[in-house]
């Protein structure tokens, strides 16, 4: 029985590493790219690693384009948002949560088909209304989003404040406190683990979100995800690989580095709301 | 909400209130208040959401091309001409087979990736960080990578098939395209694994043991235990991988090295995806009153999908007790 199971085991590593070396292998591609030359790049047969590292294609990544500037736009739209839709997000998964009021399971129901509702098919129709009225070219349509609360992040701050024991609220209001002051002082600061989530989550989908800068924004104001789409040519307009492979690297450290610090908080969004359906 | 006056009008008969008043004047206060914590999500729907898909609406009903003050009502004349544009459908039947064979095998991967985490091993949380990595990472960094793994001359893909004596594939234009599409995708299945895993682990471990000792193998366990208890999880996987795969855009878009938006006429015919092709009419052809058109004919198929989905699902998912209501 032991040796079996041992050798069940060891079947298990092997595929495991298999299939490691698969999903990694796009990363590691990415970053010998960004460390060779142009001409190692090319080369016939390929060569696999770089004589030297070229650590100048980053230093091109960062000059060829204004990679701060961008940076900070990046930044600021995501942080931004992040911040308001946690809020607004978060007054609202309290609503469903914890108070009563006519037509809250209707609406409750379209808050969860608006989750199955690809944003894209209302991407290009608000460009066109947002267009007309002037917001076209600036950060404002990012405020009203953030404003306007995510509904996933409804549903995620809703199972956690659902779950939370009545006799807290009912000792809050019988000492005089209003729904606004049990949200902000009980409930918000409790739901500290659903809040991190909720920020770390909106500030990655805003940091890698593409279509709406592309749409929304010109060229000096975008963010680092359209820029470094756009940039890094040679004179004759051909992409310069290494160059952009490096700008790329740069670009999803900030990503990776949240992930790898709050892989738990990314686990558990997507366990909540996968197991709801 | 009749109920509430039927239970009400009683009460007023009565000698005593049975709600005192101040309890009375406190749920009317719980009932605004109520409105007043999820209004940003009401306002923000119906601004956000509702306004644009009835614009959309408006704009699908007339000629416009996305600047000129010379338009005028068409009617229902960009869906009868959506009917015979082959192109259209074309976009569609591919955005069909795309789908067909993204979901069933994203859906079959990543349970098979969860079992294998499932597995009381060492170092486990390593490989599942590895797996579940790929899924957070921005579509632009995706793109990127893949357009290296999937060059021709300099990328990984071919330098390992040239070791097995597999000539230079050229991955990123027809028909190698629509693959390459679809490994891309699939590369990003850890949220479904992260699903799959946690449903997994939902299971009571006593129903598969008891199965064990009553002499079922490894296999009829998993078939005949596990999967119908977490069928309700891969259900929702199906639908949802379903909506994602209908609404690809930008990967096809990236992939193709189009150098600006608008420009989709480097999107390579096997990755012209319907909405590649709604993309297409909006901001290269100008034909905003038909790309309209067209995205509401694919929300009307979203919706159709969700609820042909939702009504069979009886049929084949078993749910272990009732959904908790509300």
């Amino acid at each position: 029985m032991k040796a079996t199971d041992r050798a069940a085991a060891g079947r298990s590593y092997v595929l495991l590493m298999l299939l490691a070396v698969l999903f990694a292998g796009p990363f590691l591609w990415l970053v010998l790219a960004a460390l060779k030359t142009l001409v190692e790049w090319v080369a016939v047969p390929i060569h696999f690693l770089p004589e030297a590292p070229q650590w100048n294609n980053f230093t091109d990544a960062v000059t060829q384009i204004n990679f701060l500037a961008y940076t900070g736009n990046s930044l600021f739209l995501s942080g931004m948002y992040a911040v308001l839709v946690t809020l607004s997000s978060a007054l609202v998964g309290f609503g469903f949560a914890r108070l009563k009021g006519r037509g809250k399971r209707p609406l409750f129901v379209v808050l969860l088909a608006t989750m199955m509702l690809p944003s894209i098919l209302t991407l290009i129709p608000t460009y066109v209304l947002f267009s007309r009225v002037g917001l076209v070219g600036t950060y404002w349509p990012w405020v009203l989003w953030g404003l306007a609360a995510s509904p996933y992040l409804v549903f995620l701050f809703r199972q956690f404040f659902a779950a939370i024991p009545r006799d807290l609220e009912d000792a809050a209001i019988i000492d005089g406190c209003g729904y606004g002051r049990i949200f902000w002082r009980i409930f918000l600061p409790l739901s500290r683990p659903v809040v991190l989530t909720s920020l770390l989550l909106s500030f990655t989908w805003m940091w890698g979100d593409y279509l709406a800068p592309a749409l929304l924004l010109d060229i000096d104001h975008t963010t680092l995800s359209v820029a470094i789409t756009q940039s890094y040519r040679n004179p004759h307009g051909d992409y310069i690989p290494t160059v952009q492979a490096a700008a790329a690297a740069l670009y999803v450290v900030p990503v990776m580095v949240i992930f790898l610090f709050a892989q738990r908080y990314f686990v558990r969004s997507v366990a909540t709301s996968g197991l709801k359906g | 909400m009749a109920g509430v006056v039927l239970q009400k009008a009683p009460a007023r008969d009565r000698p005593a209130d049975p709600l005192p008043s101040s309890s009375r004047r406190w749920s009317r206060y719980s009932g605004r208040t109520f409105y007043l914590f999820v209004s940003p999500w009401v306002v923000g729907f119906l601004l956000l959401t509702a306004v644009p898909l009835g614009y959309a609406f408006a704009m699908s009903l007339t000629n416009f091309d996305g600047s000129s003050s010379l338009w005028r009502w068409v009617g229902f004349d960009n869906y009868v001409e959506l009917l015979q544009d082959s192109d259209a459908w074309a976009s569609l039947a591919r955005t069909v087979a795309y789908t067909a064979i993204v979901v069933p095998l994203s859906v079959a991967f990543s349970l098979g990736l969860a079992v294998l985490l499932n597995r009381r091993l060492r170092a486990v949380g390593l490989f599942r960080t590895i797996f579940f990595l790929p899924s957070v990472v921005p579509v632009v960094a995706t793109a990127i990578m893949w357009k290296l793994v999937f060059n021709r001359d300099s990328g990984l893909v071919n330098a390992i098939l040239e070791r097995f004596g597999v000539g230079a594939v050229t991955w990123l234009v027809d028909p190698a395209a629509f693959y390459a599409l679809i490994i891309l995708t699939l590369w990003g299945l850890g949220t479904g694994m992260i699903i799959m895993l946690a449903a997994l682990q939902g299971v009571p471990v006593e129903l598969e043991e008891a199965a064990v000792v009553d002499g079922a193998s490894r296999w009829r366990v998993f078939r005949h235990v596990t999967v119908p208890m977490i069928s309700p999880v891969i259900f929702f996987q199906v639908v949802t991988g379903v909506i994602t795969s209908f609404q690809v855009l930008v990967q096809p878009m990236l992939l193709a090295e189009t150098n600006s938006i608008g420009a989709m006429k480097d999107v390579p015919t096997s990755t012209h995806l319907y909405m590649v092709q709604v993309y297409q009419e909006y901001f290269a052809n100008q034909r905003f009153g038909y790309g309209s058109a067209m995205l509401w004919v694919f929300f009307v198929i979203i919706l159709v999908i969700t609820l042909l989905v939702q009504r069979s699902s009886r049929l084949w998912v078993y749910y272990e007790v009732d959904r908790e209501s509300d």
